[in-house]
């Protein structure tokens, strides 16, 4: 198989790149790649329920916050340390998650979105609120996993943690169960006779992406040392769906280049003020209308006229 | 004990009686036709047969066992396949991948990739669809579509298919190769045959008993040759 051999030299070859890259970049350049690993966690594991269910989840910052608060919690007040934390961080959001899921996955279509809306304004009132715990907007100090703090390390940790992101949708997506996910996604009715439990599916989908999310927010906390509720915030949930949209939805690659182009994009167009999100969002919203395939999609068909014109070259000759 | 059986079955939309205490009854190893003008119930009836819709009132019975209450995928994993008459693809996906769906959530055994794509090439194989195995469903036409449809359904491994008006858009020659290959299923696999058709040359020609729905009700059921010669039955079909 030609494809995925394809598949793991370009895999190999990033992953190579991306070790080595850290002994030429700065502080600064080392903490946007940080900053975009986590981004790469969130679009990829949004794209497994968006992209490849077809169910819209606003929770996905939510899911983030819930993961970085629960490890940070756990190794304030309960001294478990945060590798530890950072494992019970996912479970627990694995868990609501899957709670979640069940209650409002049978109805299908919209209510997936509507509810987790609502969960996620919740999760972000009651962290705001919860001032006592969470120290609301002031913010939580939380340990970093290091005992000496150095943005290398993190770099390597970020990166393993997208590696294993990545490795999590990528098997997700080529087993038994990504081929159900893209069938309920093309046509849920069709899918059901054929045998396929339409809700379990959609269940398991919803929980591996909201875990996934979890794990992400929990890294990312411990490298932040200070936890706010921007993390579960809705600009934050608009902006990996804006990575996502715009990298392209349902591809592997999709989320990745989004999350890359998009994260340091707007480091460079911060200094104009906060309108980055708004942007992005807009920019979604153009490309999910006239490329809903993003960025992805435009480079398979550019790709395609090539070849096209290529195949095409001869015959032209031929009659001229 | 028959192999499926409806009982009084209704199904109401809104203030339309789509199937009004319609009673039935096929026995294994049969090949049924299906047949009643346009808007008389037919496809609603495969609807509540295969649990894609639920009856207003009534039960199905399938191997002497209620499974009206059950959902869409346990009803086909115990053995009911259907086809949809407007075909359902899964467009974005190959035709492989299509059956691949099918067999994967009726597996007895382990799952091995390979396996499961050797049974699902041999599917398409089986319905003439061997030279469109990596092709996404979306782009066949109608007929290939349809044969999609029963190669999926197929592949799900059933005891009866429920197929829904197949023979659209073939031509005389074909329709004959489809009736062959109809008589095949159930002469060499077993399979019971539940047919919906409009072409009624077909249906004189495989089928060994005849049901005929008119308005929702089971306006009467006998063989071919009783059920084209019964007034009642032209009077359905030609007087308005
Ligand atoms: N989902 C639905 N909603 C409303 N009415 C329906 C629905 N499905 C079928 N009907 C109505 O029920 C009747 C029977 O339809 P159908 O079973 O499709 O007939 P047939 O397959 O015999 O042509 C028609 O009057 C049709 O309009
Ligand atoms: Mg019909």
């Amino acid at each position: 198989m030609s494809q995925t051999k394809k598949i793991c030299c370009v895999a190999a070859l990033a992953i190579v790149l991306l070790s080595l890259l850290p002994w030429s970049l700065g502080v600064y350049k080392l903490h946007v790649m940080i900053v975009c690993f986590f981004y790469v966690m969130m679009a990829a594991s949004w794209n497994l329920i968006a992209g490849y269910t077809g169910q819209v989840s606003f929770g996905h910052a939510a899911f983030a916050g819930i993961g970085a608060y629960a490890s940070a919690l756990l190794s304030l007040k309960a001294g478990v340390s945060p590798w530890i934390g950072v494992i019970l961080g996912t479970l627990i959001a694995a868990v609501l998650g899957f709670c979640l899921g069940v209650i409002c996955l049978k109805m299908g279509g919209i209510y997936l979105s509507l509810t987790t809306l609502g969960f996620s304004a919740i999760i972000q009132i009651v962290i705001i609120n919860e001032y006592e715990i969470t120290r609301g907007t002031m913010g939580l100090q939380v340990p970093g996993f290091f005992a000496e703090y150095s943005k290398l390390s993190y770099y390597y940790l970020l990166l393993i943690g997208a590696l294993i992101t990545l490795a999590v949708v990528y098997a997700a997506i080529h087993s038994r169960l990504g081929v159900n996910f893209r069938a309920v996604q093309n046509d849920e009715r069709a899918a059901a006779s054929l045998g396929v439990n339409v809700v379990r599916v959609r269940v398991l989908a919803f929980t591996i992406s909201s875990a996934l999310a979890g794990f992400a927010g929990g890294l990312y906390g411990h490298y932040l040392l200070l936890i706010t509720p921007e993390i579960p915030s809705l600009d934050q949930q608009f902006l990996v769906l804006s990575m996502t949209v715009i990298g392209g939805m349902g591809s592997f690659a999709g989320p990745i280049i989004g999350a890359f182009s998009l994260e340091i994009l707007s480091e460079y167009i911060r200094v104009y003020g906060e309108y980055h999100v708004l942007v992005f969002g807009l920019v979604a919203l153009v490309a999910a209308r006239f490329a809903p395939r993003g960025i992805v999609g435009i480079a398979q068909d550019i790709g395609m006229v090539k070849r096209l014109r290529r195949l095409m070259a001869p015959a032209v000759r031929g009659r001229a | 004990m028959s192999l499926i059986e409806g009982r009084a079955v209704c199904r109401y939309f809104g203030g339309v009686n789509a199937l009004a205490n319609v009673n039935f009854a096929i026995e294994k190893g049969s090949i049924v036709g299906l047949i009643g003008p346009n808007g008389a119930g037919k496809t609603t009836l495969f609807n509540v047969m295969a649990g894609t819709i639920k009856p207003t009132t009534g039960r199905i019975l399938f191997h002497g066992e209620d499974v009206t209450d059950q959902p869409a995928y346990r009803i086909c994993r115990k053995g009911i396949a259907r086809t949809f008459q407007i075909p359902r693809p899964f467009g974005t996906m190959t035709c492989l991948e299509n059956v691949v769906v099918g067999i994967i959530n009726n597996l007895n055994g382990p799952y091995v990739k390979s396996d499961v794509e050797d049974k699902a090439r041999i599917a398409l194989k089986f319905v003439g669809l061997g030279d469109l195995i990596a092709t996404e469903a979306r782009n066949l036409n109608v007929v290939q579509k349809k044969k999609l449809e029963i190669a999926r359904a197929l592949a799900t491994g059933p005891e009866i298919l429920l197929l829904d008006e197949v023979l659209g858009g073939l031509n005389t020659q074909e329709i004959g190769e489809a009736i062959e290959f109809i008589r095949l299923l159930r002469d060499k696999q077993n399979i019971t045959i539940f047919w919906i058709e409009h072409i009624m040359g077909a249906i004189m020609q495989a089928a060994e008993r005849v049901i005929v729905l008119d308005q929702g009700t089971v306006l009467m059921e006998g063989t071919p040759r009783e059920v084209v010669s019964d007034q009642r039955v032209i009077r359905a079909y030609l007087g308005e």
